[in-house]
Formats: C-alpha cells, structure tokens, sequence
C-alpha cells in the first residue's frame, strides 16, 4: 500500500521557490491499477519520483506498506526499491553495456537471489522475448526495449510497479503492446500499478485516474469524470 | 559480492576498448619499472656471485707508500695466527706505454699493474687466445694487456712495447681480469706484467704515484670480518686501507641498491605520468556512466555497491594494463643487443649479464600498476555516490556536491600517502617518497595555475569574427573540458625533454669553454727534481718550434703530504682516525709559492709577501676552512715521512673551472721546503698539429721514462663520450615520460570524442562542412598545444637554471632557440594527434550521431 501524507515539492528555479507539487494526500490500496495523467509539467513524474524515492518531499511523508520513506537514507532507499518497487521508464533506461538478459539479471544480482538465471528467462519468456535475450539494447526496437524494461522491473516481484509515460517514446503497436503488459501484470500478479500518462485511452482503462494540473490534484474516475480527491483513498 | 564481480566483468566486456588508453598509461609506467629493475637486479646478481673475483682476494690490504715494517710485521704476525693462509702483492701505477725505436711517435697512458705468481686467489684472467693463464706468460719481460691498447698503438701480440726503461713482449690480450672493480675510473687500459719487471722499470722511484696491495687468502670464511677488525686496529696509525671482498660486496650492494632505487623511481614517475592519463580517463568515463549508474541505483543497488563495482574494474584494468606492461618490457629487454649486455658485463667485471625479467621486478611492477590506477581513479570515481536515481526522470539533476565532501578530502589524503608509500617504497627511502611527490604536487600545481592563467589570457579570442578560432578557443575554455588535464599531461611531457636538452647544451657549452685559446691541454707529471730542467728545456722548444703562441709553460713543484694534526683555539685533531672523521684523510698533493695565481683570492686572513720565511706558513682553500680549519691553527703533515707543522695564516678561493696554473688545497709559503725533495707538475698548451703532439709527447717518456704526459684533449674526449651516455640515458628517459604525455593527450581527445560528435553533428547540419570543423580542431590543438608548450619551456628555463647555478655550479646560458622550438613541436605534435583522433568525427555522418543522442 502506498499513502502520502501531505507531501508537496517545492524547488528553487532561478533564484525564485518554484513549486512542482502542492500538498497531497493519497492512499493507493494493494493491487490497484491506476494512472496519472495531466499535462506536461503538472507534476506527474515528480509524484512517481518521490513515491520511488529517487526524490525527497519537501513537505510531508510517504509510506510503503507503512514505512515512511522520507526517514531513509539513499542506501536504505535503494535496498526498498530493490525489494518493493519496479520502475519502468520512458527512455527504457537499459545499460547499453549489458545483454537484454543481464539487464533483467542485475536486480536479481543485486538481491542475491538464487537461480537468477533460470528467473531471468522465465520473465524474458513472460514479456515474449525469449529468443532475444542475447541482443544488447542498441539491437532492440523501441517496444522490445520497453518490455526488457518491465521484466527488469518485474525481477524481484517487486509488490509496486512505477511506470512514467510508458508508451511516450513508442509507435503505437508496441505501445499498445505495453500496455496490454501492464494490465497483465496488474491482473495477474496482484501488483500496484501506477502509470503516468498523456494516454487518455489507457488512462481509461485504469481502477482510478488521478489528473494534476499545475501541481495540484484532482481525481477523475475511469471514464474521466472529476471527483472529489478523498475518493480516490477508498 | 558475485553482483560486484559480474558488473565489472561485463562492464569491462564493453569499455575496455574506450578504455584501451587506460592500459597502455599503465603498461608504459609499468614496462618501464619491469625493465629497469630486472636490468640491475641482473647485474647485481651476476656481481653479488662474483663478488670473491672482484677484490681477487678475501681480504686486502692497500697502501700509496712502500710497505713500513709496522705494517709488514703486523700482516705477518696476524697471518701467522691463523692456519693455511696465503698472502701475494700486486703493484699498480699509471704511466706510459710506448713503441721501442723511434719509429712510432705514439704514446699512452697506461693502468700497469704487477703481480705475483700466487694471483689471482679467485677468479681467472682470461685470455683472447682463448689459453689458460699461467704466470709463464709473464716472465722474461712477458706482458698481457687490453684491446684497445694494441689498436691504438697499432701493434699485435709478439711485438714489444716500452715501459718505463724496460721493453716488455705483449703475449696476449686480456678480455677479463679478476680485482678490477665496477664504475672504477680508468686511466687508460690495463697492462698486466710480473710484479718485479714493475721495480725495473724505475716507476717505483721517490715520490711516484703506486698502489701497493696485498691480497690475503684465509682458508676459514669466518676470520675474514675478524682479521679486518684486527688489521684496522693494528694499522690505525699507519696509511694504508683494510677491507674484505664482503666488504666490497657490500659497497657494490649499496651502489647497486641505489641505482636500482633511482632507476625505479624514473620508472615510478613514468607511472606517476600513465595515473594522470587513468586519472583523466576514469574522470570521463564517470560522465559517461551517470546514467547506468544511475539505473544501478534504481534497481536497488547502494552506492558502496555500485562504487564497488567500478573500483573492481579499474583494478582489474590495472591488473590488465600492469601484465602488458610486464609483456612489452619483455619483449623490450629480448631486443636488447647481445654486444649491449656484454659491453656492459665487461664495464661490471662479470662474465655476463642476463637480460631475462626477475620474478621480483615483475611482482613489483604489477604491484606498483593495480595500486596506482585505484588510487588515481578513486578520487574521480567517488562522484559515483553523488549520482542521484532521479537523473533517469529530469536531466540536470545528476549530483549534488554542495557540501563539503569529507570523504571526499579523505579519500585525497590517502591516496597522496598511498603515492608517497609507493614513491618510499619503491626509492627505499620513505623521505624520498616524499619529496618525489611533494615535488609533483608542486610542480603539478605550478603547471594548473599556469594553464589557468593562459586559459584566461586567451579568452578574449572567443570574441573574434573567425568561426573555426572563436569555436575551437570556445571549445578550450568551456566547463568541464579536458585542457587543464591535457596542458598538464603535456606540458610535464615537454617540460622533462626541454629541461633535459637545455641542462645538456648547457653543460656541453661549458665544456666547449674550457677548450678556450690560452688553456693548458697537456699535463706531465711526476718530473723529478734533477729532470726539471731537461724538461723545461724541451718544452720550451716545442713551443718555439711551434711559433711561441700560447701560455709559456710552467713547472709547479708539488710535494705529496698528509694531514696528521690540527691544532688551534677551538681545533683539536689528532691521530689517524680524528683526521679521517674531520674529512682530511686523503692525500694532497700541496705546493709552495710566492704569490697568488690568477683564479685565486684570499677571503680570510693575509697572504705573505715574497720573502722567504722560515716560520712554516700555509694558507688553505676555503672548503677546508668550512670543514673546522680556522686561521690560527697549526696544522702537521706528513710529508714522506717527515713531519712539517705550519700556521694557517690565510683562507684563498680558487676558481676551479679556471685550471690554468691547478688548484691546491694547502699552499705553503717558499722556504718550508726548500731542502725537501719533491717533483713537478706541469701545465702547457701542447703543440696544435696532431704529429708534433705525439713527437713532444713521445719524446719527453723516452727521455723520462717515469714522466707520464696525459693529453687533456683526450680526457675531455671520454668526458665527452661519458657525457653522451649520460645524455642518451636521460633523453632516452625524457622520451617515455613524452610518449606518456602524448598518451594521456590521445586519451584525453579520444574521450572527448563523444562531446565532440555531437556538436560536429550539430555543426554539419547547420551548414559547416569538412574543412571549416579541420580548421577548428586544428586551431583548437594548436592552440592547446602552443600553452602546453609554453608551460613546459618556461619550467624547463626555470630547471636549467635552478640546475646549472645551484646544482653543477655552471654559468647558465639560456637556449631560446631551444625553447622556441619546443614549444612548435609540441604545438605541432598535439595538434597532429588531435586531428588524427578526430578523423572518425569528421567523417560520419551526422543523422546518425543526432538521433542516438
């Protein structure tokens, strides 16, 4: 379960506090499927930054499965997100110098996990990638990237899946590949999944839309009517 | 752990080709470790073996008088106390070797030494002919003699050649003899003959200049230590010197443990040059792995990890680069020529020399390699822990370094005591170390504010109206860019050559100087009193054979003494041992006169006037004066058994570079010895054609048999020669520290490629084409270059002086010729390299390039 108490980020931008998010409260159940949708600079990837803890609040506190992450240090930060959270990202964010099998084997690695090997294919087979783990990054298209991608995130089996525009850098196949992979995961694994989007399609698709607009909130539900926020924390 | 492993085993799979610059900086520091210390640790081996031959002997005895009876008694008596002992004498002097007849008018300075039949105890004279040495060959006026003396007398085995009053028959050539010692300064080459033919020859007479030498044989090994105490305590008095062939292994030990700890350190700051290039390159290697980094972080990897991780692939880098080294010193060292080695083994007195690497070299270098690529890189690697994961959502966002950095100043301070432990250890001497990389540092720091300031100075250059200048001095002074690192690399590079050359052609002028018109360039010594007129004589008509021109020559009457005694308000010395401790124990060859020469002048005290006096008076030259000799003093000599007591009534400088009438130590007023028998030296400009050269030369020995004639122009030939060894040594050591520094520059352009594509890209679609992107490189290196330059000519003006003036006490007379064309080969060399490393950015296409990024 994620909850946010409060949370806002405010930062300098030439020499002025610039404020990205206003204070928020939000409480995302176990499981659910929701996204993030709003225009560009609304605070979007802000929120799923700091709910993976790659950023601090500048107010507030945001808890996983009830601990508060603002309290941790980046080692402990990275040591959850190693356990709790997967992220997948708009420019993939592979390492170039590793195969598309040892970009999903390094979590694994990481955690010390056993058989990372035999792990490693069967979520390479699990994204419809199984001839293709060999191919380093650069000899992947675009979609094939995105899915090493969500198998990376998916290696530890981690209970929350973050994933920021998606389907942004994507034609619209393999996007839609992505997304059928997505709400897979969310069905079949049980897991939390919080997707930021411009895709009002997708975003249709979704339990719960949270839309932001000039960093604040409020909830649409999913077929985009406005409702009120302390909804959404049901 | 595994995931630290595996990281930096497939990290390395991807980067080492980016990389391979990284290898090559460490395998030259690396090579160049390997080859110089396995070199003389080879020699060492070779002599430490042959450490019995080298004194020929287990214990020796040496003296420049006749033996005493105190001396022969106490040999004698200490020898009989011990079982199976043998004892044999040599003789050596320095003297003239000529052609009977007076066919051949050369001469030559010859090492003669006499032997006994029981020599050598160890070790064997070997022969040219290949037959085994026997003391037959010496008798009846038998002697065997160096190579080079046949060729320069042009002569062959069986001819017969003249020595003192005595025609000795030459039966063969020595290729190795045993009792003649490394680095040891020879006259001229060896003539060995029978011990008594040398009493023939009337070289032994009054006041000549021999080594006598009793080699000991003892049967038991552990009476040598002892027998040199006993022999030292019996013979403290007298003057002569004790020692042991472990004695001398342990001098040769020394010399060679200090060679071997110079040497190393040349190789350490080859090294030191190969860590700023690991340094530069890890630096931008960083830059270029935020972003994976990054993505480590974000998959639950803790910074420790992740730093770990790099820090097991630069050591492995390291480990890669150091056995490539270790690899190209092997190759190096197999390439050496047999003659080299051999020539060399010759020069040490050892049978040969092996060229093979020694396992201890190898470990050290490898040693030397891992640690020196992990602490170069660590300080840029630590700004992996400053890497944020958010760096994957917003660019920009990468680091945050606003604090102080205490690791970060922590880290610094243990890898400059980690460098100082390295430079300590591998000079074996931890202040060594220290002054090794303190003067680094400093010449480092020097050579960073330099480049800043030229930096700044060249700044207004951005402003011009030329697109491909206000680029490529954009490009120079823009952040994060690699001109400081290169104007280092670079700039120490050229700074090395420059200095070595300049200190060269300084030194060479200063020898050319003293070739100057009125300067004396032959020297007779040892003419005997009753010869001093002959002599004289002779001289005189060569010169008026000649034309007259030139100093007129002089006859300095010289007296052979020693200090026994000081005696003064706050000076007193006395006995052997006090003397030696007090830096006297040597001795002088002194002389008495009535005024001062042109090259001295008194600085302390009053010099007499020309009345003879019988009150013995002595002035002295300055440094004795600083070694505890005041005015006031009595000093006594020994002066061939008599002893003299004088006053020190005056302290003189004497310009030593001016060697026109010599340089004396002790100067006594005239009448001291007046009734002292003594010889004399002279000093006169020989006759310039070569043929009337060697007729005076030849002339004066057959006359004067004991007279030795030695050619200044010869000597200044092989302090030449020496000279240019020297030079090569150095040049050869300047250039590897240059080829570094082009390294660190290839690298340093290599790894800005990435930058640079991108903005060619950029550039080329925004119109610019080929030759204008040339023009700005060229410009830009160019640019580098010629500051690079100027950094390393300004430090190498600044060396020469420092050297010449401090050090070898030389006038300094700067080069700017020398400078100005440093400074357009480095301008020159770097932008070759430049261009040369930017042709695949020139050439590519841009789209491609646009859409990766």
């Amino acid at each position: 379960m994620i909850e946010l108490r409060g949370v806002s980020k405010t930062v300098e931008s030439g020499g002025q506090p610039l404020t990205i998010l206003h204070p928020l409260d939000l409480v995302v159940p176990a499981g659910q499927l929701l996204s993030v949708v709003g225009p560009s600079g609304s605070g979007k990837s802000t929120l799923l930054g700091l709910i993976a803890g790659l950023d601090a609040p500048t107010t507030g506190a945001i808890l996983i499965d009830g601990v508060d992450i603002t309290a941790l240090d980046e080692d402990r930060l990275a040591r959850l997100r190693g356990e709790k959270i997967g992220f997948v990202f708009q420019f993939f964010h592979l390492i170039p110098s590793l195969s598309a099998f040892e970009n999903v084997l390094v979590p694994l690695e990481i955690a010390g996990t056993a058989r990372a090997a035999d792990k490693t294919q069967a979520l390479l087979d699990e994204v419809g990638l199984t001839e293709r783990g060999h191919h380093y990054p650069s000899q992947l298209s675009g979609g094939e990237q995105q899915r090493v991608a969500i198998a990376r995130a998916l290696a530890n089996d981690p209970p929350i899946l973050l994933a920021d525009e998606p389907t942004g850098n994507l034609d619209t196949a393999s996007g839609r590949h992505v997304v059928e992979l997505l709400l897979e995961v969310n069905r079949r694994r049980k897991t939390t999944v919080m997707i930021v989007t411009h895709d009002r399609e997708l975003a249709a698709r979704t339990e719960v839309t949270l839309a932001l607009r000039d960093g604040k909130t409020d909830a649409v539900d999913s077929a985009g009517m406005a409702l009120p926020v302390s909804s959404v924390a049901t | 752990m595994r995931f630290v492993l595996n990281m930096a085993r497939r990290e390395l799979r991807s980067s080492w080709r980016r990389l391979s610059f990284f290898f090559v900086c460490v395998a030259v520091g690396v090579g160049s470790i390997v080859v110089l210390r396995s070199l003389i640790q080879n020699v060492r081996v070779a002599m430490t073996a042959e450490a019995r031959t080298l004194t020929a002997a287990d214990v020796y005895v040496r003296s420049d008088q006749p033996w005493t009876d105190v001396v022969l008694t106490a040999v004698r008596d200490r020898l009989a106390a011990l079982p199976n002992t043998a004892r044999t004498d040599t003789v050596d002097t320095v003297t003239m070797a000529r052609l009977p007849g007076d066919g051949g008018t050369r001469t030559k300075v010859v090492e003669l030494r006499g032997v006994e039949d029981a020599f050598p105890f160890y070790g064997q004279v070997v022969l040219g002919s290949g037959a085994t040495y026997t003391p037959a060959l010496l008798e009846n006026h038998g002697a065997l003699v160096a190579p080079d003396l046949l060729a320069q007398l042009g002569m062959g085995v069986g001819d017969a050649i003249m020595i003192g009053d005595v025609a000795f028959t030459v039966r063969d050539v020595i290729i190795t003899e045993p009792g003649r010692q490394l680095g040891a300064f020879s006259f001229g080459p060896r003539v060995l003959v029978a011990h008594d033919a040398v009493e023939e020859t009337g070289l032994l007479g009054f006041a000549s200049r021999a080594e006598r030498q009793m080699l000991l044989k003892l049967s038991d090994d552990t009476a040598v230590d002892p027998l040199v105490d006993d022999l030292r305590a019996d013979l403290e008095e007298a003057f002569v010197r004790v020692g042991s062939y472990r004695r001398t292994e342990n001098r040769i030990e020394q010399n060679l443990s200090r060679a071997e700890s110079y040497l190393s350190l040349i190789g350490f700051v080859v090294v030191i040059l190969g860590g700023i290039g690991v340094w530069s390159v890890t630096r931008v290697f960083v830059q270029q792995r935020l972003a994976s980094v990054a993505v480590l972080k974000c998959l639950g990897a803790t910074s420790g990890r992740v730093l770990s991780v790099y820090v097991a692939q630069v050591a492995l880098l390291g480990l890669g680069g150091a056995l490539l080294g270790v690899g190209v010193a092997r190759v190096a060292l197999a390439a050496v020529p047999g003659s080299l080695t051999d020539q060399a083994a010759m020069a040490a007195g050892v049978p040969s020399v092996s060229t093979a690497l020694t396992a201890s070299a190898v470990m050290q270098g490898l040693t030397v390699g891992v640690l020196v690529s992990v602490l170069f890189a660590l300080v840029p690697l630590l700004d992996i822990r400053h890497v944020k994961p958010l760096l994957l959502l917003r660019q920009g966002q990468s680091t945050s370094t606003a604090r102080v950095d205490w690791l970060r100043v922590a880290v610094i301070a243990l890898v400059g005591a980690g460098l100082v432990a390295v430079a300590g250890w591998q000079a074996a001497s931890l202040e060594v170390g220290l002054w090794v990389v303190g003067g680094f540092t400093g010449v480092a720091c020097a050579l960073h504010l330099v480049g800043r300031v030229l930096v700044a100075a060249i700044r207004p250059l951005a402003a011009t109206r030329g697109f491909a200048l206000r680029h490529a001095v954009l490009n120079l002074t823009r952040a994060g860019n690699q001109t400081r690192v290169v104007l280092l690399a670079v700039g120490l590079g050229s700074f090395f050559i420059i200095g070595v050359r300049a200190v060269q052609s300084n030194l060479l002028a200063t020898f050319a100087l003293e070739l100057q018109e009125d300067m004396p360039d032959m020297f007779l010594i040892d003419i005997q009193q009753d010869q001093a007129d002959g002599v004289r004589g002779m001289l005189d008509r060569a010169r008026a054979e000649a034309g007259g021109s030139g100093a007129a020559p002089s006859l300095i009457p010289v007296l052979r003494a020693r200090v026994t005694g000081v005696h003064g308000d706050e000076t007193a010395i006395e006995g052997r041992r006090a003397v030696r401790q007090a830096g006297f124990g040597r001795e002088y060859t002194v002389t008495y006169r009535a005024g001062l020469e042109e090259n001295e002048r008194i600085v302390a005290g009053r010099f007499w006037d020309s009345e003879p006096s019988a009150l013995p008076e002595v002035s002295i030259e300055e440094s004795l004066h600083a070694r505890g000799i005041d005015l006031g003093d009595v000093v006594r000599f020994d002066v061939y058994g008599r002893a003299v007591e004088a006053r020190v009534t005056s302290v003189r400088s004497v310009e030593w570079d001016d060697s026109r009438s010599g340089g004396f130590m002790f100067l006594f007023r005239p009448g001291t010895f007046d009734d002292a028998p003594h010889s004399y030296i002279a000093f006169l400009q020989g006759p310039g054609e070569a043929e009337a050269r060697g007729r005076l030369q030849r002339d004066i020995v057959t006359r004067y048999a004991n007279v030795s004639v030695i050619d200044g122009l010869e000597v200044i030939k092989t302090v030449r020669r020496v000279l240019g060894y020297v030079t090569t040594a150095i040049t050869v050591v300047g250039g590897i520290a240059l080829f570094a520094g082009v390294l660190i520059l290839v690298g340093s352009v290599a790894m800005t490629k990435f930058q640079r594509l991108y903005d060619a890209a950029v550039f080329k679609t925004l119109g610019a084409n080929a030759r204008v992107l040339t023009t700005m490189y060229l410009l830009e290196y160019g640019v580098l270059g010629t500051l690079a330059g100027v950094v390393g000519s300004s430090g190498a003006l600044l060396l020469t002086w420092a050297l010449s003036r401090q050090v070898l006490d030389i006038p300094w007379q700067p080069a700017p010729g020398l400078n100005v064309l440093g400074v357009v080969l480095t301008a020159a060399v770097v932008a070759l390299v430049g261009i040369a490393s930017s042709l695949d950015v020139l050439r590519r296409k841009p789209l491609a390039t646009l859409r990766a990024e």
